[in-house]
């Protein structure tokens, strides 16, 4: 099924209408007519890649084959997927061969993963109907999870034993992205591997999660003519002047919280409470809100500076952080915080369980589909992400470790399916029944999440209650 | 008032809860416009399967199916298709 694109896409849901509300830092460049028309011509479109270019030099390391590939796009707008495909693959190999001691045996283990994604997607899209096409997530990620599992407790001494480990390794950082390819396969109008393959980590960058999703969620929001790219990457351009701008304000930020104020680190203030120093309660609060604060900054950073690459490439991708600050619930701002995060658990977790389980009551369908996404896919994709400790520490040792991070996602859940079945009104009248006091709700919620929401598994999760029994001056 | 009229009624009562009062046409994209997200899909989705009879484990489920107005109506013309039953 295709569904045309409006000739100018909006983001999300605009705040009423008021002086302050329609105040723009940035102007809407990409709804004057005379700009668009612009943007259309050669001198426009070089225009358009320089100011680009200049951005991405003060945001991006590797910016120089970054325009170049952009630059290629801009002019070809009818080749855009295959030279996505080619650009992708150009930088995933000229990465690792000039990144790794061992480029020649980093290149097989990558061509392997990308091997097992195509035999994937290749056998999903064969045998749609079947028990296998039906399934092929809970296959895949079952699989993986086995494969962990295996290269886990196999011998130190046998041969495979590290080649094991480091396919493993590798297959986690694409796991998703083929994931997202075996969930278009099941559709009619997928795309063939090889235009899949452009979104296997795709050159604008990523982390272990799909920033835009896959190969159906870029089809469904390609530029389709002159004017639609122009108004697209008008859009990146002024997300990445966004993201500049974050950026100049993230030196400030980072300036005044932890030079100018003596305020510690979280990670410092925990180390101080697990060490039983006596932090007051207050100095807490400090260096949680300051870590919430700049958490949100760092996010809207990076995820701008992708997104405004990949609308610079055609592709009119929702922002990855838009305004966390206005959530008036708590599920809402997990969908502002990290979109993308969001969306992967939303089609690999929530609606697998949503659509087929306990169909008859709503109220623990949602909840259990809920808790499939928050609780058991967050937890789940932490744990695959951060494999190289499963390798230092040992599975055990892992497995133990990650009891903090276990509990943040069964909070988190709980958060969001209370505010899920909670009735939803309208807004209240006035700013700060309708604003302020549910936004203030929701920081604050989130603020104390925060205090378990640590991976990195150093501390047991006693010591992370000490720490949050100092935010109320008690002393354990 | 037809079925379509009180989908139209329903996407205008979820707008409105996330504070979007600008109007929308049939063609209109909601959810890949970012106009509704996640929590509203689950809305839709339970509408359909209980106005509707839809079952997405049949039919798969994708955003796009449900993202305009003129999108649903398909959906359920395709759901309701004998050969689909077949």
């Amino acid at each position: 099924m295709s569904v045309s694109l409006p000739t100018t896409p909006r983001e999300l849901a605009p705040l009423p209408a008021g002086a302050l509300a329609n105040f723009r830092l940035i102007p809407r460049i990409e709804t004057y007519p005379a700009v668009v028309a612009f943007a259309q011509t050669l001198a426009g479109k070089l225009v358009l890649l320089a100011l680009f270019g200049l951005g991405l030099a003060y945001n991006h390391q590797s910016w120089e084959p970054l325009i170049l590939f952009l630059a290629l796009i801009t002019f070809l707008p009818g080749q855009r997927r295959i030279l996505l495909t080619l650009s992708t693959l150009a930088f995933a190999f000229l990465v690792t061969w000039t990144s790794f001691k061992r480029p020649l045996y980093v290149v097989t283990l990558l061509c392997l993963t990308l091997l097992l994604g195509a035999f994937l997607f290749w056998s999903a899209a064969r045998w749609p109907r079947s028990w296998y096409g039906r399934n092929t997530i809970l296959i895949f990620l079952s699989g993986f999870a086995a494969l962990v599992l295996i290269a886990a407790t196999a011998p130190q001494n046998v041969w495979f034993s590290h080649p094991l480990w480091d396919f493993t390794y590798m297959l986690s950082t694409y796991m998703w992205f083929i994931g997202y390819s075996l969930l278009d396969a099941k559709l009619e109008d997928h795309d063939r591997f090889g235009l899949q393959l452009g979104c296997y980590r795709p050159f604008w960058g990523s982390t272990n999660t799909p920033f835009a999703k896959g190969a159906a969620y870029l089809r469904r929001i390609e530029a389709r003519n002159a004017e639609q790219l122009a108004i697209t990457q008008l859009k990146g351009l002024k997300l990445l002047a966004w993201a500049s701008l974050i950026s100049l304000f993230s030196n400030f930020y980072q300036h005044y919280i932890y030079e100018s104020f003596p305020i510690p680190t979280y990670s410092q203030a925990l180390s101080l409470s697990a060490s039983h120093v006596h932090l007051p309660w207050y100095v807490c609060w400090a260096s949680l809100i300051g870590n919430f604060f700049g958490g949100i900054i760092s996010l809207s950073i990076f995820g701008h500076t992708i997104i405004a690459c990949c609308r610079m490439a055609g592709f009119n991708a929702l922002r990855n952080t838009y305004r966390p600050l206005s959530s008036r619930t708590v599920a809402e701002f997990f969908n502002r915080y990290y979109f993308y995060f969001k969306e992967l658990l939303v089609d690999f977790f929530f609606y697998p369980i949503f659509l087929r389980c306990f169909r008859k009551n709503q109220k623990l369908r949602l909840v259990v589909s809920i808790f499939a996404a928050a609780c058991f896919g967050n937890a789940f994709y932490h744990f695959s992400r951060d494999l190289n400790l499963v390798y230092s520490l040992g599975l055990a040792r892992a497995l133990q470790g990650y009891q903090v991070y276990l509990f943040y996602c069964f909070a988190l859940a709980t958060a969001i399916s209370i505010s899920r079945l909670r009735p939803r009104s309208p807004m209240p009248p006035g700013f700060i029944r309708a604003r302020l006091l549910p936004s203030f709700s929701v920081v604050l919620v989130y603020c104390l999440l925060d205090v378990f929401g640590s991976t990195e598994r150093n501390y047991p999760l006693t010591e992370h209650f000490r720490f949050f029994a100092h935010l109320f001056n008690l002393n354990l | 008032m037809d079925r379509i009229e009180e989908i139209r009624v329903f996407f205008k009562k979820l707008l409105a809860l996330r504070g979007d009062r600008q109007s929308f046409s049939d063609q209109s994209s909601l959810f890949l416009s970012g106009r509704l997200g996640s929590v509203e899909a689950v809305e839709v989705v339970v509408l359909l399967e209980e106005k509707f009879g839809i079952d997405f484990t049949e039919t798969g489920f994708d955003e796009t199916q449900i993202d305009s107005i003129d999108a649903i109506q398909l959906l359920i013309r395709t759901a309701k298709s004998p050969s689909r039953a077949e």
